[in-house]
């Protein structure tokens, strides 16, 4: 199973961020970077915003709402819930498999 | 750079998008640069978008404008040449770094040959996500190297030598090694808490079969890239996790010659075969008696009537396997640990008489005549970096009897042996990032 996820390339992880950040409810632009950077801490400039949510949209990950003024707030669908949702189980496994191996390499 | 600046050239930047990308995104964009204080960080950023949306496809319709991609790149060139001597030395560093790997000191410690293409993939070192080299190894005693990439132990290879099945950090991974001067990473299967036991291609390469501690899954692999889970075949644990000498084995299952038995080593220590002609509709056939050690390895005989099992102690029985739903055990060899040596000549495996003794690994392999089974184990003393390998040569009977073993033994490095499938010829690695073959008598 080939992770959809890899087909995003340098976009890959701040798509994760993208998604999660939207998993709460819909957030323009500027809303989304400083959401990120408050939850993970990682400081996203602008062209990587885009560029991530240009293919999140393309691939129905995401939808445009109508917008205000120039802020367009972008909310979260159903198939990008679905793909956040097997990402998050994905990386809940390697977490369970590092700590069951770093539990049985050090003993603790 | 000042905020001034970065500001304007941020905003410059933006209108050096495609037409098509500025009438979606111009305005939201310049509502984020009004909020977001820019700095040369943000103008890099923005110019590698300004490349990339240009290159990109899905905004490419237009008529390419001359002068706005001169002036992009222009633009782009300005901001990237002094950044690039700032940051080139800084991303070289980063770059070595991320490359150096814990392997580069280690020596071999796995091998997947194909049925039927002169292809090898190694790894070394005994991390999961091991080095992996691609060879040529038409002439074996004179292997070319085609490339390398990091993808975690191969274990397989699919009989054409297209595609090799590796473990990384727990993952089955695909790769496409059809171009093998070009591996890519095709499809990662699930991983599984208790670990991965082992994974082996079948002999038409349609058939992925993946050994995890209490199951065994069957993948379609006709197109690699999309495997397709056939059959979960469920090997419940008669002993908890946690509790098994070695977690991976690179030998812990096997495809018989004909494709229709797979024989598996899950739990600590159940060997069960399963009947596998019909993937779909595999079924349980048989468990093999527990001689209360760990399967380390199988090897079926070319004909596919015997399967030898090879356990961590040192023990190896012979089956029968004229009814394969009643293995009958037709031979038993035991204490091969005592008897293969370590480089200093001592044969206990006590750890009071050499605390720096290990045993490395070890291989088992008909002949490809089926005349002759061979188990390889290699005894390692670590302090003085040399090992030794003691090879027990058995002829067989075509009902599985063994007749007495002859012993020979010769100097090896730390490494676990290989025997190549076809061939009478060994792989072992006398030092890092290579390897060597020799002959068996």
């Amino acid at each position: 199973m080939h992770g959809k996820f890899d087909d995003l390339g340098r976009f890959a992880d701040p798509s994760l961020l993208i998604l999660t950040s939207l998993a709460d409810g819909p957030k323009h632009g500027y809303a989304i970077m400083a959401d990120v950077a408050a939850f993970s801490g990682v400081s996203m400039e602008p062209g990587t915003l885009y560029g991530a949510l240009s293919r999140l949209e393309r691939r129905g990950w995401v939808r445009p709402l109508a917008a205000a003024e120039r802020r367009r707030p972008y909310e979260i669908t159903a198939a990008g819930q679905e793909i956040l949702t097997e990402q998050v189980t994905t990386m809940q496994q390697i977490v369970q498999v590092a700590r069951l191996r770093t539990a049985m390499a050090w003993g603790a | 750079m000042r905020t001034g600046q970065a500001g304007r050239l941020s905003r410059a930047l933006v209108g050096c998008h495609p037409r098509r990308w500025r009438e979606r995104y111009r305005k939201e964009m310049l509502d984020v640069l009004d909020q977001h204080q820019a700095s040369a960080r943000t103008v890099l950023n923005l110019a590698v978008s300004v490349l990339s949306t240009h290159v990109d496809p899905a905004y490419h319709t237009e008529a390419l404008s001359l002068p706005r991609l001169r002036r992009a790149a222009l633009i782009s060139a300005v901001i990237a040449a002094p950044l690039a001597l700032i940051l080139g030395p800084i991303g070289y560093g980063i770059w070595q770094d991320d490359h150096w790997h814990p392997a580069a000191d280690e020596g071999l410690v796995s091998a997947a040959f194909s049925a039927h293409a002169a292809i090898l993939v190694t790894a070394f070192g005994v991390t999961l996500d091991g080095m992996d080299m691609v060879w040529d190894v038409t002439d074996l005693s004179r292997p070319r190297r085609l490339s390398q990439f990091e993808g975690g132990q191969p274990t397989t290879l699919s009989p054409d030598g297209r595609i090799v099945a590796t473990v990384d950090f727990s993952h089955p991974v695909l790769w496409n090694v059809a171009n093998p001067r070009h591996p890519a990473r095709i499809a990662t299967l699930p991983a599984d808490a208790g670990g991965l036991r082992g994974q082996e291609f079948s002999p038409d390469g349609q058939i992925l079969a993946t050994a995890y501690y209490d199951q065994v899954l069957l993948w379609d692999v006709t197109s690699p890239a999309r495997p397709r889970l056939l059959r979960t075949l469920d090997a419940p644990a008669t002993s908890p996790p946690g509790s098994a000498g070695l977690l991976f084995s690179p030998q812990d299952i096997a495809f018989s010659p004909d494709g229709s038995i797979l024989a598996s080593a899950t739990g600590t220590d159940q060997v069960t075969l399963w009947n596998v002609a019909d993937p779909a509709r595999a079924y349980r056939i048989a468990d093999i008696d527990d001689p209360g050690a760990f399967a380390q390895g199988f090897a079926f005989s070319p004909s596919g009537n015997l399967l030898s099992v090879l356990y961590s102690g040192g023990t190896v029985l012979v089956y029968s396997l004229a009814d394969p739903a009643r293995p009958a055990r037709t031979a038993t060899v035991t204490g091969l640990l005592v008897r293969a040596k370590f480089p200093d000549g001592q044969s206990q495996p006590d750890e009071v008489l050499c605390a720096t003794c290990i045993w490395t690994g070890e291989a088992v392999a008909f002949s490809p005549d089926g005349h002759t089974l061979t188990v390889i184990v290699n005894r390692t003393e670590m302090s003085a970096s040399s090992g030794r390998d003691t090879i027990f040569d058995w002829p067989v009977t075509g009902s599985g009897t063994l007749g007495t073993a002859t012993v020979t033994a010769r100097d090896a490095a730390d490494s676990q042996p290989f025997i190549a499938p076809s061939d009478r010829t060994v792989l072992g690695s006398p030092s890092k990032y290579h390897w060597r073959t020799w002959p068996l008598p």
